[in-house]
């Protein structure tokens, strides 16, 4: 069981997230919908694992990212990306992404990733 | 709304499209109001487009995908290629035709339907205008890849440039090729992932294909012949082979160690030429942080979103409540009883339901801002149609309006800012030759009145014309008093009865047979009112009086016989005792009364609803007043029994449909348990 963050503009995508991740015995604790939020309910929950949008109002996921380093550089960040952003994702993974999952998602992928970290 | 009860993503996934789509329309008709798009609502639009799309892929709802993803290629080039020449208009056209598809599908889903409309000549649409957008500002497909290039090609050297070139010291090499598993996506970013964890452990890594971080076409080759990379380590096999192992979506691991490294090689002398070439590294991630600091200043409110329903049934619970409360507070088996504790507890229970009440209605309160809005879109059309020049002001957008009212003024607004656009303002010559400001001007406001809310809809056109009301009006037999009697405003308010149409010619905007006649009933089935007021060639002011919640109203009971009925609180001027000579009989048999020198028609409501009573001589009774829109009646009845709080209840079907009881709003239950019939006050005037 792991104790999940989840930082995306689109509720449903959060919600999306959640179902999946609840039915399989993780734990979402926690919510943002932007990066900055994501910042801060960082700090607050300590969670296990983040899954990072990329493209978010107000704080984007790649600025989060190298918050959320700075605050704990061992932090597990999972990247939530669509396809036509490899460029972002790439600079996730250099700034110290542990992983990344694309949308549209299926749930055995990103069982798959959450399990490997 | 729904008919249909949705799986809670689906309907997560209409309520955040739509949301987004409002928002869309905002962000574009604010842009043309400006006619430029600001690189902030640039990237608003991308992102909008970027979260439909990711949405609608996931519920596998592929047209919308897929014009949504059309979308954010056409922004993220203007974004990124900042084009000089754009036809604003064209591509503000295009995106709303965009978003009236998403829009129309949306609606469709949510009415339980396929959605199985066909994007593609949309988005054949956009690709051209795509197209076109590049011809015209000289900017080939080969120069927008170059700017991606220059992006990517910094991050490269930001990679390699660690240690990958230090001089060969005496290692193991390794040879690795890593198979993907089926249908991972993103193959090549992942291969790169696989680079990342290799290189603090190895030096002199190399990799085929070698352009994976420039050229996202890699993934295909990549799939099919797994990614090679050769490295040389001092750390053992087992080591090396664990830390690939580790690769998530890994299929296949080849690792072996290499003697005779020819191949390796080969790829250094590739890797440092192309190094060389490339050392133009400008690239933009600064601009990017500005961009976002310059708009970081909306709030940061955390906010849930409920489904109505559920607030639907919490209301209703509330409403049962309070029922309750008074079936408990009022319970005819304490009459008589002196019960300091009880009244004590039962005025703190009251305090405590009054304060849920207060709770439950403001969290339904909703602002009319996006119901404004819409009204942008709408005067944007109509201009371009019409060929006229309007501004539409929107003042106290902020008001809040119960959800259920929300729903009801929609569709008359609309209506209204039609007329006002189609037959108020006048074509611009007109308005130039009458000495008025060219671009005409429509003022939307709502504001608070008391337990109403006001919404003024006023334009500067050329007013009503007073005789061709009254004329459209005697031809129709629609006058109910002589013309010279008749105030200004009564007769403009004549626009609202029915059958009445002052535009011979019907347009595609307004007119389609339905008039202001359709407006009156919607909002008086929400219990408002509207009048209308004008000046020749000064404009015309049409006002919407609206309650602010539907479901509990302040309400005085009285009783006829043995029939209650309550009355709304707000519409009643006052309650009396009259004096035998102060009523007056005319010849025909109507009664009227004198109060302070005015005379009102009475309405005796035992007579009215065949109620037996004793009472039916006037100074027995009381008489209450009621107002509605200045018109004042007085209703006779039994006694008055006490003013409460009462939940409104729709009247069952069966009385509803018979349609000869009239002068009923609805009804509600009262303490001792008996059913109190709701008068509407704007009812009682037309009977």
């Amino acid at each position: 069981m792991k104790k999940v963050l989840i930082v995306d503009d689109a509720a449903f995508m959060r919600l999306s997230l959640k179902n999946i991740l609840e039915k399989n015995g993780h734990q979402v604790i926690g919510e943002a919908e932007n990066g900055k939020v994501g910042i801060m309910r960082y700090r607050e929950l300590n969670p296990d694992v983040v899954t990072l949008d990329i493209t978010m109002p107000e704080m984007d996921g790649l600025t989060a990212l190298k918050e959320i380093k700075k605050i704990d550089n061992n932090a597990k960040v999972i990247i939530v990306s669509a396809m036509g952003q490899e460029g972002f994702v790439r600079e996730a993974i250099m700034y110290g992404a542990k992983s990344f999952i694309v949308k549209p998602f299926s749930e055995e992928h990103v069982l798959k990733v959450l399990n490997s970290i | 709304m729904s008919k249909l009860s949705h799986e809670p993503m689906l309907e997560m996934f209409i309520f955040e499209t739509a949301q987004l789509l409002e928002q869309l329309e905002q962000v574009i008709i604010n842009s043309e109001k400006i006619s430029s798009y600001t690189e902030h609502n640039i990237n608003e639009v991308f992102r909008i487009m970027h979260t439909i799309k990711g949405s609608s892929a996931m519920m596998l709802f592929n047209s919308i995908a897929s014009l949504a993803h059309s979308m954010e290629d056409l922004f993220y080039f203007i974004r990124e290629n900042k084009p000089q020449k754009i036809d604003f208009t064209e591509l503000t056209d295009l995106i709303l035709e965009g978003a009236d598809f998403i829009q129309t599908e949306l609606v469709e889903i949510e009415n339980g339907r396929e959605a199985t409309a066909d994007s593609c000549l949309l988005i054949e649409k956009i690709k051209v205008f795509l197209g076109d957008l590049k011809k015209i500002n000289q900017i080939s497909d080969q120069s927008c890849k170059n700017n991606e290039k220059a992006e990517t090609i910094k991050q490269q050297q930001y990679y390699i440039g660690s240690d990958s070139f230090a001089p060969i010291p005496a290692k193991k090499m390794f040879k690795a090729v890593v198979y993907f598993e089926e249908g991972c996506q993103m193959e090549n970013v992942r291969a790169f992932t696989v680079l990342h964890n290799l290189k603090d452990l190895v030096s002199n890594l190399h990799y085929f294909p070698s352009n994976i971080v420039e050229d996202d076409s890699t993934e295909e080759i990549i799939r099919v012949d797994g990614f090679k990379v050769f490295f040389s380590t001092e750390y053992s096999l087992e080591i090396i082979r664990e830390i690939l192992m580790d690769t998530i979506f890994l299929k296949h691991l080849e690792l072996e160690e290499l003697v005779g490294a020819e191949e390796l090689i080969e790829f250094e002398k590739n890797q440092q030429a192309k190094l060389r070439e490339t050392q133009s590294p400008e690239i933009k991630m600064i601009e990017r942080e500005q961009d976002l600091e310059a708009h970081s200043k909306s709030l940061n409110q955390s906010i849930i979103s409920v489904s109505v329903s559920k607030l639907d049934t919490l209301m209703d619970l509330v409403g049962e409540m309070v029922i309750a409360e008074a079936m408990v507070v009022q319970n005819p088996d304490l009459r008589g009883l002196e019960l300091d504790n009880f009244q004590k507890a039962a005025r703190q229970l009251n305090k405590i339901t009054s304060e849920m009440q207060d709770m439950v209605m403001s969290i339904r309160m909703v602002p009319l801002s996006a119901t404004f809005h819409k009204m942008h879109r709408i005067t944007r059309d109509m201009c371009k149609k019409l060929d006229k020049e309007v501004k539409l002001e929107i003042i106290g957008e902020e008001t809040e309006v119960d959800k259920n009212i929300i729903e009801h003024i929609s569709d008359p607004l609309m209506h209204l800012v039609r007329n006002a656009l189609d037959h108020g303002i006048e074509p611009t010559e007109d308005r130039l030759a009458k000495g008025k400001p060219k671009s005409g001007t429509i003022t939307i406001e709502a504001k608070n009145a008391g337990s109403d809310v006001l919404i003024i809809i006023k334009d500067d056109g050329k007013g009503l014309d007073r005789d061709g009301i009254l004329k459209r009006a005697k031809e129709n037999d629609l006058l109910y008093r002589s013309e010279e009697d008749m105030s200004d405003g009564e007769v403009f308010n004549l626009i609202l009865l029915p059958g009445f149409s002052t535009k011979e010619s019907v347009s595609e905007f307004s007119g389609r047979g339905v008039g202001m006649d359709v407006v009156s009933k919607n909002i008086e089935t929400i219990g408002g009112s509207v009048s209308v007021d004008s000046v020749q060639d000064g404009g015309t002011t049409i006002t919407l009086k609206i309650p602010l919640t539907l479901a509990i109203i302040d309400g005085m009971n009285i009783k006829v016989g043995k029939s209650r009925y309550t009355i709304p609180t707000a519409s009643i001027k006052e309650s009396f005792r009259p004096e035998e000579n102060d009523i007056i009989t005319d010849p025909q048999g109507n009664e009227m009364i004198m109060v302070r020198g005015e005379c009102y028609p009475i309405l005796r409501l035992h007579e009215l609803y065949n109620v037996e009573t004793k009472i039916t001589n006037f100074i027995e009774g009381i008489i209450i007043m009621v107002e509605q829109d200045t018109k004042n009646l007085c209703v006779f009845a039994d006694e008055l029994l006490g003013q409460q709080q009462v939940v409104v209840k729709t009247l069952p079907d069966y009385i509803r449909q018979l349609k000869t009881v009239k002068g009923l709003a609805g009804c509600t239950l009262l303490g001792d348990g008996s059913i109190s019939l709701i008068l509407d006050a704007g009812g009682l005037f037309n009977l």
